[in-house]
């Protein structure tokens, strides 16, 4: 085997790490909403950020194939915002992953924001502050710990979209092909040894996640 | 200021729903009165009022609707002309604009803040060396200044508190709500917060709601009383003439009763109702009769009589109903903000209080001759606990 190549998995650092950032915006946002308010269809919206976990994930990119492609108003919409279709490119392949990411995010934001005291909460509200802050100054800080490992999670499992990814991004070599889709090639194509560094490299850096996710949400 | 409230609350139907819109996790204030609903008014002027009852009986429900945090299903809460919440006119002021002070059951500090950062946490919006200031002698007033820098996790129950008290108070609120804030603290911590308590109240008169399920703290603080139980008022008045007797004398000297003495019961008289006690201090003894009641006689006792349900007459009272009328002299006249303290020296020394215009009008001077006179049922038995 000549040189590696390090594009895909320097590809799937750069979606990973940006599907991050957004996912741990909505996706904690949404912890909030089901872990703090009582409104119609929480239990449905619960539900529904669910089930990119549960669908597989040829549904998962069908459906966003369908929702950012040429033919849907989103898509459109986006294709004249920016001058380019968001389908078979690296930006397609980071809302994949979000999207993947994403009940990860909020499962575990919502369980560590339920567990902060309301009482805590209250107190900040008799003290003058407004929903924002409350969350800002009390909230957030004390569910610090289940956030932070929510972003890990989310990274993680970034990292490793395969399905959606494919469906959505393609597989461009040099432009949209990830680690994951990398890997899948090249055991395809005979090249055994680039795989398994692949492999070796992405179980790695996803057994550290983990790793320190647990050790977050364990507690103490 | 004068805080008004009249709220209902049920919580019957609230519960037959459907789990999603009980409301709160568990532990929270729809359990409080869940037994009935709440349904109560009263009112509450610059001063304690305390809100006595059993847990359970909606008390710390009340506090949280009138500070917002809880909505009572019908009602009006206003603090002066200050509408917080109106059911009829769809009033609804948020917590956080509503400026009532509270102190948590549970004080609900910040646990990722130092003590300083909690007093600071609601003062945002003040200019930072006016902030110091302030945070300074706020701190300084309750003694806590030296556990600025400390965690609530690292500091004591007494300490705590009083972290929660200067929280409260740092955005000078129109209202204090405090919430069984003595529960957890030993005795001489909570003498000492009681007599801080006492210091703010007459500092900032500001109405003061505090809930205790304590006879104790009741009587220690209570100008007036609120008895809860099962969601309703069964009950107001002067702590001490709700609670009748015994009550602790170490608590009696705490509440403002001036006129505390030991003695011992000389004769009892069922048909007259009254038992006749030799009252005795330092420089004297006197007679006193009280209502008719289980003592012995040899029995040693302990009375409590408010100096203001002590007449002061410049001659003797002739043909009244009251049972006590004892001659003495004026030893001294103390100027209080609204009243005058007289003392008077008769066998035991006697305080009373009388008013400015009664001092000029019944001309009195130290030295004078007095008679003091008062009903049997103006004297409270103590517990004997010295």
């Amino acid at each position: 085997m000549s040189e590696i190549d390090w594009f895909p998995l320097v590809l799937s650092l750069r979606v990973a790490l940006i599907a991050t950032a957004f996912v741990v915006v909505l996706g904690v946002a949404l912890g909030w909403l089901l872990a703090r308010k009582r409104f119609f269809g929480r239990e449905f919206l619960d539900a529904a950020v669910t089930l990119p976990l549960v669908l597989p994930p040829t549904v998962l990119g069908y459906y966003l194939l369908v929702l950012l492609g040429r033919r849907s108003f989103f898509g459109r919409a986006i294709e004249s915002l920016t001058g380019q279709s968001l389908v078979f490119t690296w930006r397609g392949a980071v809302i994949a992953a979000g999207v993947g990411a994403l009940p990860l995010v909020v499962k575990t934001s919502r369980t560590a924001i339920a567990s902060v005291d309301t009482n805590l909460e209250d107190a900040a509200r008799t003290l003058g502050q407004s929903e924002w802050r409350v969350f800002r100054r009390v909230t957030m800080p004390l569910a610090s710990r289940g956030i932070v490992a929510a972003g890990m999670l989310a990274f993680a499992r970034a990292l490793g979209d395969f399905g959606a990814t494919l469906m959505v991004a393609g597989n461009i070599p040099g432009k949209t092909q990830t680690a994951a889709i990398a890997i899948f090639d090249a055991s395809q194509a005979g090249r055994d040894n680039y795989a398994l560094v692949l492999v070796l490299i992405l179980s790695a850096v996803t057994l550290l996640l983990v790793y320190t996710t647990n050790k977050l949400t364990s507690g103490k | 200021m004068t805080l008004q409230v009249r709220i209902k609350k049920s919580f019957g139907a609230d519960r037959e729903g459907t789990s999603a819109r009980v409301g709160s996790a568990p532990g929270t204030p729809e359990i409080d009165a869940a037994m009935s609903g709440l349904e109560v008014e009263f009112e509450a002027p610059a001063g304690f009022t305390i809100l006595f009852g059993a847990s359970g009986s909606g008390k710390t429900t009340t506090l949280k609707a009138i500070s917002g945090i809880v909505r009572p299903d019908s009602g009006r809460i206003c603090i002066n002309e200050d509408v917080l919440f109106d059911s009829s006119a769809a009033i609804n002021v948020p917590i956080r604009s509503r400026g009532v002070g509270f102190v948590f059951q549970d004080l609900a500090l910040f646990p990722h803040l130092t003590s300083m950062e909690n007093v600071e946490f609601g003062m945002s919006g003040t200019e930072p060396s006016d902030r110091r200031r302030r945070v300074q002698t706020l701190m300084d007033g309750l003694r806590i200044i030296h556990i600025a820098k400390r965690k609530p996790r690292d500091i004591s129950g007494g300490e705590a508190q009083r972290v929660a008290l200067a929280r409260a108070l740092s955005r000078m609120p129109r209202l204090l709500l405090l919430d069984e804030p003595l529960s957890a603290i030993d005795e001489e911590t909570k003498l000492s917060i009681i007599s801080d308590l006492k210091r703010i109240n007459r500092e900032l008169q500001l109405p003061i709601l505090y809930v205790t399920h304590s006879r104790e703290e009741a009587i220690s603080l209570g100008e007036r009383l609120i008895v809860y139980e099962r969601g309703r008022i069964v009950g107001r008045g002067e702590p001490i003439e709700v609670f009748g007797t015994p009550v602790a004398s170490s608590i009696a000297r705490l509440t403002g009763v001036e006129n505390i003495f030991t003695g011992r019961v000389i004769t009892k008289s069922e048909s007259s109702g009254t038992v006749t006690l030799e009252v005795s201090d330092k420089e004297g003894t006197c007679q006193v009769d009280i209502p008719y009641g289980s003592q012995a006689e040899g029995e040693r006792v302990t009375i409590a009589v408010s100096a203001g349900d002590i007449l002061l007459a410049t001659e003797e009272p002739r043909h009244t109903s009251l049972r006590n009328i004892l001659t003495g002299r004026i030893t001294s006249i103390e100027d209080k903000s609204n009243r005058t303290i007289i003392a008077v020296k008769a066998g035991v020394n006697w305080s009373t209080s009388v008013t400015r215009q009664a001092v000029r009008e019944l001309e009195l001077v130290e030295g004078r001759e007095v008679w003091l006179a008062f009903k049997t049922h103006s004297c409270y038995l103590l517990d004997q606990d010295e």
